[in-house]
């Protein structure tokens, strides 16, 4: 027994009244999104630079800690 | 899209009078409707929640249980609305752009963020691939099968899944594999512990016996780092926009990633109630496969085989998730056509990254013998520092309402979670730091 309705090709002005009719995203009409296309760069004020710039910093910082950490654990600094 | 007869909301179909003919389905109750188009919408938020237990997850979550039993449940408690809020996010960007995290990071912040973060994510998921194929490698290695034949079958088996020119046929592979973890709830019922104690661990947080100790925060970031990871962000959008779903699927998309969250958490803490037997019995914890295998005495061979097939799973899907963010990532950033949809010949370079990817960590795998135990580790512990920026760059896009209108950008609510998390996970980061350059920070053992 199929409990599952099967996917099939419907004329709308033909699906009878009371139904409902569902459609796989991958098989519906691409829908309009948020145009971005037109956006250019996020408008950020100084402080918002300063602090993304102090991020890239502090991530360059702990990566190379990170390193550091697991070649001592490994023993390559002769500990263990 | 669902709709009442002629009343379709579908975009882009035409009004009643032009009789579109659509592809679908057709039900005769509204909670059917309801049921059918969570079902077509479910996949991305199960997939980047249980992808995200790959094998380097499985590895703490069990070192955890066997080093500190069940008491680091409540961890992972915390750790399901801190996972579901961030994924929340990234659905609401995915369905409002239709567009991919990279692209958007690369548009909104320009090119040099852009390329910061799209290398820091192609480094980590590189090296966490690498961790992938180390554990197939472990793993068939101690079921007597030969790495050399092993690793590349995984490899082989792993290109073959995207290559169907079809998005639907690698989901549903996918999470066919996903709901094979379910068989970690059959292991953690056969070696559960007290219900009182499992219930009391989960719900009361508290510090193992011993303190506060260094390798109890370093496991704890690892958790942390592994619960929650960055390449989740951009897989999750990524595949939104691939599976092209609407606006009207958010509800669903949201329900999908919840659940996804729920089923995570709960195959995470099955893992680590694993490990609490190699506690209970005394066995020194080296990596899941060699616990597998001192357990045996106590558990038997089918326990034995199925922590060593999970495991095999668990790097599986790692593998296909985390190269296939690597793959859409690259893809959006260089404007390569980038969709699973494609076929080979039309989208050369979004398959040629995910195969390089894949067949690039698996070489190297059989190359050298590293420390399993201590890369996948370090890989965590990186994933976990590089995780707090990246939420960064996803709460400045989700407060753009120049790009997503007020519809879809955070509330206040949000932002105070959001940076709640953010601030957490600094801290955490912050504290290894300081373990790093103060190693006796916390008691050794």
């Amino acid at each position: 027994m199929n409990f599952m309705p099967a996917t099939m090709d419907l004329n709308m002005a033909k699906v009878p009244e009371n139904h409902y009719v569902v459609v796989h995203p991958l098989d519906d009409v691409e829908e309009q999104k948020v145009d971005t296309s037109t956006l250019g760069p996020m408008p950020m004020t100084t402080s918002v630079k300063v602090s993304l710039i102090a991020l890239r910093g502090y991530l360059v910082l702990m990566v190379l800690l990170v390193f550091y950490h697991v070649m001592d654990l490994a023993g390559v600094f002769g500990k263990h | 899209m669902q709709g009442k007869v002629i009343a379709i909301s579908t975009a882009g179909i035409g009004t009643p009078t032009e009789a579109p003919v659509v592809r679908g389905k057709i039900v005769r109750s509204k909670w059917a409707r309801n049921l059918l188009t969570f079902l077509m919408v479910f996949g991305p938020g199960l997939i980047v929640m249980e992808a995200d237990n790959d094998a380097g997850a499985v590895s703490t979550y069990v070192q955890a249980g066997a080093q500190y039993g069940t008491k680091l449940l409540w961890l992972l408690l915390l750790l399901l609305p801190t996972c579901y809020f961030i994924q929340e996010m990234v659905v609401r960007l995915g369905i409002a752009t239709g567009k991919g995290h990279a692209a958007m990071i690369y548009q909104r912040f320009g090119k040099w963020w852009g390329l910061f973060s799209l290398f820091d994510l192609e480094a980590v998921n590189f090296l966490t691939l690498v961790t992938e194929f180390a554990a197939i490698a472990l793993a068939v290695s101690h079921m007597g099968i030969s790495p050399y034949l092993g690793v590349p079958v995984a490899a082989v088996g792993l290109t073959l899944m995207v290559l169907t020119g079809s998005y639907l046929r690698w989901e549903r592979i996918t999470v066919f594999l996903c709901l094979l973890d379910l068989a970690w709830l059959v292991i953690a019922f056969r070696l559960r512990p007290g219900l009182g104690g499992l219930v009391h661990d989960t719900l009361v947080p508290g510090v193992p016996v011993g303190g506060i100790t260094s390798s109890l925060m370093f496991l704890v970031i690892a958790i942390v780092g592994t619960t929650i990871a960055p390449w989740q962000l951009f897989f999750q959008q990524s595949c939104i926009a691939d599976k092209r779903l609407r606006f009207a699927d958010l509800t669903w998309a949201r329900l999908d990633t919840f659940l996804g969250a729920v089923f995570t958490i709960v195959v995470a803490a099955c893992m680590m109630i694993a490990g609490n037997a190699a506690l209970v019995h005394g066995i020194n914890f080296a990596d899941p496969a060699q616990m597998a295998n001192d357990l045996r005495p106590f558990v038997g061979e089918v326990i034995r085989l199925g922590i060593l097939l999970l495991m095999i799973n668990a790097a599986v899907l790692g593998t296909t998730a985390i190269s296939l963010s690597s793959a859409w990532a690259y893809g959006e950033v260089r404007g390569w056509p980038h969709s699973l949809q494609m076929p080979v010949k039309k989208a050369k370079g979004f398959y040629a990254t995910y195969i390089a990817c894949v067949a690039a960590a698996a070489a190297i795998v059989l190359i050298p013998r590293a420390p399993l135990q201590l890369i996948i580790l370090g890989v965590q512990v990186l994933a976990g520092i590089i995780l707090p920026s990246a939420i960064i760059f996803l709460q400045l896009l989700l407060n753009d309402k120049e790009l997503l209108g007020e519809k879809y950008v955070n509330q206040q609510w949000n932002n105070w979670v959001n940076w709640t998390i953010i601030v957490v996970l600094f801290a955490l980061s912050l504290i290894l730091a300081a373990q790093v350059v103060a190693p006796n920070l916390f008691p050794s053992v």
